[in-house]
Formats: structure tokens, C-alpha cells, sequence
């Protein structure tokens, strides 16, 4: 190789390392901007952030309004998750192991909601639980909610159930157990931290949703991001900081536990 | 009926377990009472006179269509949505392709970082990404102190509100899912077929470009596809980060159900929304697979 080639390579290199690090900084950058300013202590949101205090945190704790929608954003998380992996799991159980039209036909109908504007389904279930008289703001924003991180759960467990080996399964059937005692004591332990990453995942989709819950929202529930929407519309204030950070960390701490979890588990077998 | 023909039906018997219609029925259920359905009566909704104030009128006609295609400031915003969505979509998708080929070259501790800098944006909620970019955007903020102190601009320049901050904070939005949809694809391409390429004497950005960029494709158009669906209908970073030029058919179809209560014209325009977008991504597609033909031909 000649020099001046070595000479290129070595600038194509560092332009390249330079390229990604700078991408890296800014994508960074907002979510460094969050976590400063939710210490901060003037009135109004500023960045790099003057002073050092907790007040903002101190609001938050002590805002009912803020509770009361940290409350529903959990119940909903917990509600789309547990609907969702339900649905998505046993789905993608029935597609795996059958070849009738409904099992071709429904992977691309639920992957559908996923490409489309996000206001338009806000919009379709508006006027559709208007017309119907659906009572619970919960159970809708549920629904709403369970229609985007189903297909996310059905195709996780596409890929988990299509390295499973189904000659377990059949061997478990052929020894006279029933289905369900099959699926319970042979096929979940061996797809179960597909299933814990699947619901976490929904968990979080539901838990950072905002555009679906602001047209379901009513009076009485609305999530926190909703919240933090309706509140940056008057002024932008470091609470939404605040709220912003307990976000992300209830979120980081959500794959934290449930990576923990799944690693306790493969200690366990190991011993 | 042959012998065969038996054997082959007992065998599907077998391998077919009745459990699964049970299995597949909830998700069959919930789909078409809470998916299907919905759509239906949304195409209902945009047949019926709209009557003030926020009161519809059972009807079967076009008039919402007609107010929607003759109104000269919904054409603007139908126009506008589809730039921010090609703009945004040809940005996130070329910087996407470059950091998901850095991620899979990256090793060891880079590589967690450049993943986990894909991961964390993901977990923050639509509202937060916007409204961050505000205080580095802003005619006082960080970003033009630091271009006035460096002597590259004479006077501050409005970011956001505008169309500049519009389109960062979109393509802010849709980049980490195009990162991982070219990544999963990407970490499957084994990089002795590259090492090969260049051994071959193809330079570097030859063999990017004529290996790489190929295996990649299934994963590029993925990526394109999500990113400008959700330009398309961008709501949080026009509203947050842009000025009133920035106004998009999703923060139009906001105010039309939550404000004006106008049912059957928000669902016209969402449902003529859909079909632009429906034919826009049908012809990228064709564009995207006949250059595929083209280069496959050479």
C-alpha cells in the first residue's frame, strides 16, 4: 500500500470517528438538557441552567394534579402491557403453529396501526368510543395503546417462537400432557424472557404515548405527558424537567429490572 | 379417495391442534372490534353533514370532501406535511445508515454507547424530545451563542420557532427507529463478505456502497417507510419547535376534533391524508425497487 493511500485511509478514519461522536453528542444532548435543567432554580427554563436546587423536584412531589397523572400513566402502562402480551403472545402462538387464512391475514392488519399517523387513530377511536358510549377513559386509552404495542410484542415473539424447538412441544403432547399443562411447564421456560421483554417494551410504549392519550384524555384521567403538553402550552417551565426525568428513569429502571430479573433466572439455572 | 389423500388429511389433523383458533381468536377479536370497526365508522363519520356548532348531521354526502379539496388552506398544509415528511425522512434515513453501520463496526464498550445513545431516546416521551431542543434553539439559546462567539454568523438566527427547529426536532424523532431497523438488519451482514470486497481492490467507500449499503436495503426501506409516515403526520415538533408557517395536517385535524368538534371534516381529511400518503409510498416503492432492478442488472 502506498502512502498516499495510508495517508487517506487514516483521514477517512478520523472523519468517520469525528462523524459518529458528533451524531452521539447530539442525540445526547436534549436528554442531558433535560436531566440539568430539572435541578435548576430560576422561574423559567434556561440552559446551561443557573443555580443548583431542588425546588422543582419539591413541586412535583407535592403537586396532587402531577400524582394523580403519574397514577394514571402507571395504571395504563400496566393495563396496555398486560392486554397487549396477552393478545400478542398467544397470537403469535397460533400464527406460529397454523397455516389458516386468519393466521396470513392478521400479521399485516395488526402491523397497520404502527404506519399510520398516530392522530389518526387518536381521531378513528375518538369518534368510534363517542358513537359506542365507552364509560372509562382508562379503558381506552388502554385499547389505544394495546393496538401499537401489540404488533411490537406479536413480532418480539415471532422471532422467540420461531427458535424454539417444537419437537419438545410435541414430545410433551405425545406423553398425553394437555395443551395448557404443555404450554405452562415446557414451552413458557423457554420463551419467558421473550415475554418479560415484550411486556416491558409495551410497558414503556404506553408509558411515553402522548398523542392517542391527549384525544382520549378526559377531565378526570390524563397521563403525564399529556400533562406536561397541556402545562408547556402557558409557559416552559423546569418542572416539565423534572417530570421529563422521572420519566426516562422510571423507564431505564423498568429494563434495569426486568435485565435483572432475566440474569437472576440464568443464575439460578446455573447453579 | 387414494391412500394418500388419507394419510395427508390425518396428518393435518394431527398437526393442526384445535387450540389454536381458540388461541388466535382474542387478537382476531380485538382487531376488528377495535381496529376494523373504528375505520368503518370513521369512513361513516366523513359522509355526514357537519352542522354547527360541533354537532353532525346523519347524511350520506361528500360535502366534507368537498369543503376539504376546494379550501386553499388545507392544500397548503397537505403540502407542507409532505415536504416536512420527505425532508425529515431523506435526513433521518442517510445520518441512520451512517450510525448504524458506525454501531455494527464499533466494539466492546463503544458499541454499548452508540447503542444505549439509540435506546435512551426511545424511552423519552414525543413531549420531551420537542421541548428540549427550545432552550438550545432559541435566538438566545446555546447554539447560536456558540456560532456568534466562533464568529460565524454576525447576529442571532430564530431556529425554532421556525422551520429549522421543525425539521431537527422531527428528524430527533424518527432517527433512533431507523437506527435499529437498518441495525437489525445490518448485524446479520458478515463482514468477510466486506473484507472480500475490498481484497478484490474495491476501496472503502466502493465497498460501503456496492456490499454494505445492498445487504442493507430491506432495513433502509423499513426505515423510510416509518420515518415518513410519522413526518408525514408530524403534531409535537411543528407545535413545539416551529412557527405558524410550520402548521402540518396532524395539528389542523387536533383542532378540528378537540377544538372546532367539526367530526366529519377531520375524518375526510384524515381519510384523503391516508390516500396521498397510501400513493406517495407506493410510488417510493416502485422507485426504490426499480433502481434495485437496475443496479441487480448491471
Amino acid at each position: 500500500m502506498s502512502e498516499v493511500e495510508l495517508t487517506r485511509e487514516r483521514v477517512e478514519d478520523a472523519l468517520f470517528r469525528a462523524g459518529y461522536w458528533l451524531l452521539f453528542g447530539i442525540v445526547m444532548l436534549p436528554i442531558v438538557v433535560v436531566f440539568a435543567t430539572s435541578f435548576q432554580q430560576g422561574e423559567y427554563l434556561t440552559f446551561p441552567p443557573e443555580g443548583v436546587s431542588l425546588r422543582w423536584y419539591a413541586q412535583f412531589f407535592a403537586s396532587a394534579e402531577w400524582l394523580s397523572a403519574v397514577r394514571d400513566s402507571v395504571v395504563i402502562g400496566v393495563g396496555a402491557a398486560v392486554l397487549s402480551t396477552a393478545l400478542g403472545v398467544t397470537g403469535s402462538l397460533a400464527v406460529q403453529r397454523s397455516d389458516s387464512t386468519l393466521a396470513r391475514v392478521l400479521p399485516p392488519v395488526i402491523l397497520l396501526p404502527l404506519l399510520l399517523p398516530p392522530v389518526v387513530i387518536g381521531l378513528t377511536l375518538l369518534i368510534y368510543f363517542n358513537r359506542v358510549g365507552f364509560g372509562s377513559t382508562y379503558l381506552t386509552i388502554v385499547i389505544a395503546h394495546a393496538l401499537w404495542a401489540t404488533p411490537l410484542v406479536f413480532f418480539v415473539m415471532q422471532s422467540v417462537f420461531a427458535r424454539f424447538d417444537w419437537d419438545l412441544r410435541d414430545a410433551g403432547m405425545d406423553l398425553g400432557a394437555r395443551p395448557s399443562r404443555v404450554f405452562y411447564h415446557v414451552v413458557l421456560p423457554n420463551v419467558r424472557s421473550g415475554v418479560v421483554i415484550s411486556a416491558v417494551v409495551a410497558f414503556i410504549v404506553s408509558l411515553q404515548e402522548f398523542i392517542m392519550a391527549l384525544f382520549l384524555k378526559s377531565y378526570e384521567v390524563q397521563t403525564v405527558p399529556v400533562l406536561a403538553w397541556t402545562s408547556l402550552q402557558s409557559s416552559l417551565t423546569p418542572l416539565v424537567s423534572v417530570v421529563s426525568a422521572f420519566l426516562v428513569g422510571v423507564s431505564i429502571l423498568g429494563v434495569l429490572v426486568s435485565a435483572a430479573l432475566m440474569n437472576i433466572e440464568w443464575l439460578a439455572e446455573q447453579l | 379417495m387414494s391412500e394418500s389423500t388419507f394419510a395427508w388429511l390425518g396428518e393435518r389433523i394431527k398437526r393442526r391442534d384445535a387450540g389454536s383458533v381458540f388461541l388466535i381468536a382474542p387478537l382476531a377479536a380485538f382487531e376488528l372490534v377495535f381496529f376494523v370497526v373504528p375505520f368503518l365508522i370513521l369512513v361513516r363519520m366523513s359522509l355526514n353533514a357537519n352542522a354547527d356548532p360541533g354537532f353532525y348531521q346523519p347524511a350520506w354526502t361528500l360535502e366534507a370532501y368537498r369543503a376539504v379539496l376546494a379550501s386553499g388552506l388545507y392544500r397548503d398544509l397537505v403540502v407542507f406535511s409532505f415536504e416536512l415528511g420527505v425532508i425529515a425522512t431523506v435526513i433521518a434515513v442517510s445520518l441512520a445508515l451512517f450510525y448504524a453501520y458506525a454501531a455494527y463496526r464499533a466494539t466492546g464498550l463503544r458499541k454499548s454507547l452508540l447503542l444505549f445513545s439509540i435506546i435512551l431516546p426511545l424511552l423519552t416521551t414525543l413531549v420531551v424530545k420537542t421541548y428540549a431542543w427550545r432552550p438550545l434553539l432559541a435566538p438566545n439559546g446555546v447554539l447560536n451563542d456558540v456560532l456568534v462567539g466562533a464568529g460565524l454568523i454576525g447576529s442571532p438566527i430564530q431556529f425554532a420557532p421556525g422551520i429549522v427547529g421543525t425539521v431537527i426536532g422531527q428528524v430527533y424523532i424518527v432517527f433512533p427507529y431507523a437506527v435499529l431497523s437498518i441495525y437489525s438488519v445490518l448485524s446479520t451482514l458478515d463482514w468477510d463478505t466486506v473484507e472480500a470486497a475490498r481484497d478484490l481492490g474495491a476501496s472503502r467507500p466502493r465497498s460501503f456502497l456496492e456490499v454494505v449499503v445492498p445487504e442493507a436495503l430491506p432495513g433502509i426501506a423499513v426505515a423510510t417507510v416509518v420515518s415518513f409516515a410519522w413526518s408525514v403526520g408530524a403534531y409535537a415538533a411543528p407545535s413545539q419547535l416551529g412557527s405558524g408557517a410550520q402548521t402540518t395536517f396532524a395539528m389542523e385535524i387536533e383542532s378540528l376534533m378537540l377544538t372546532q368538534f367539526d367530526y366529519p371534516t377531520g375524518a375526510a381529511f384524515s381519510l384523503l391524508m391516508l390516500a396521498a400518503m397510501l400513493v406517495v409510498s407506493l410510488g417510493v416503492m416502485r422507485l426504490l425497487t426499480g433502481s434495485i432492478g437496475g443496479v441487480e442488472g448491471v
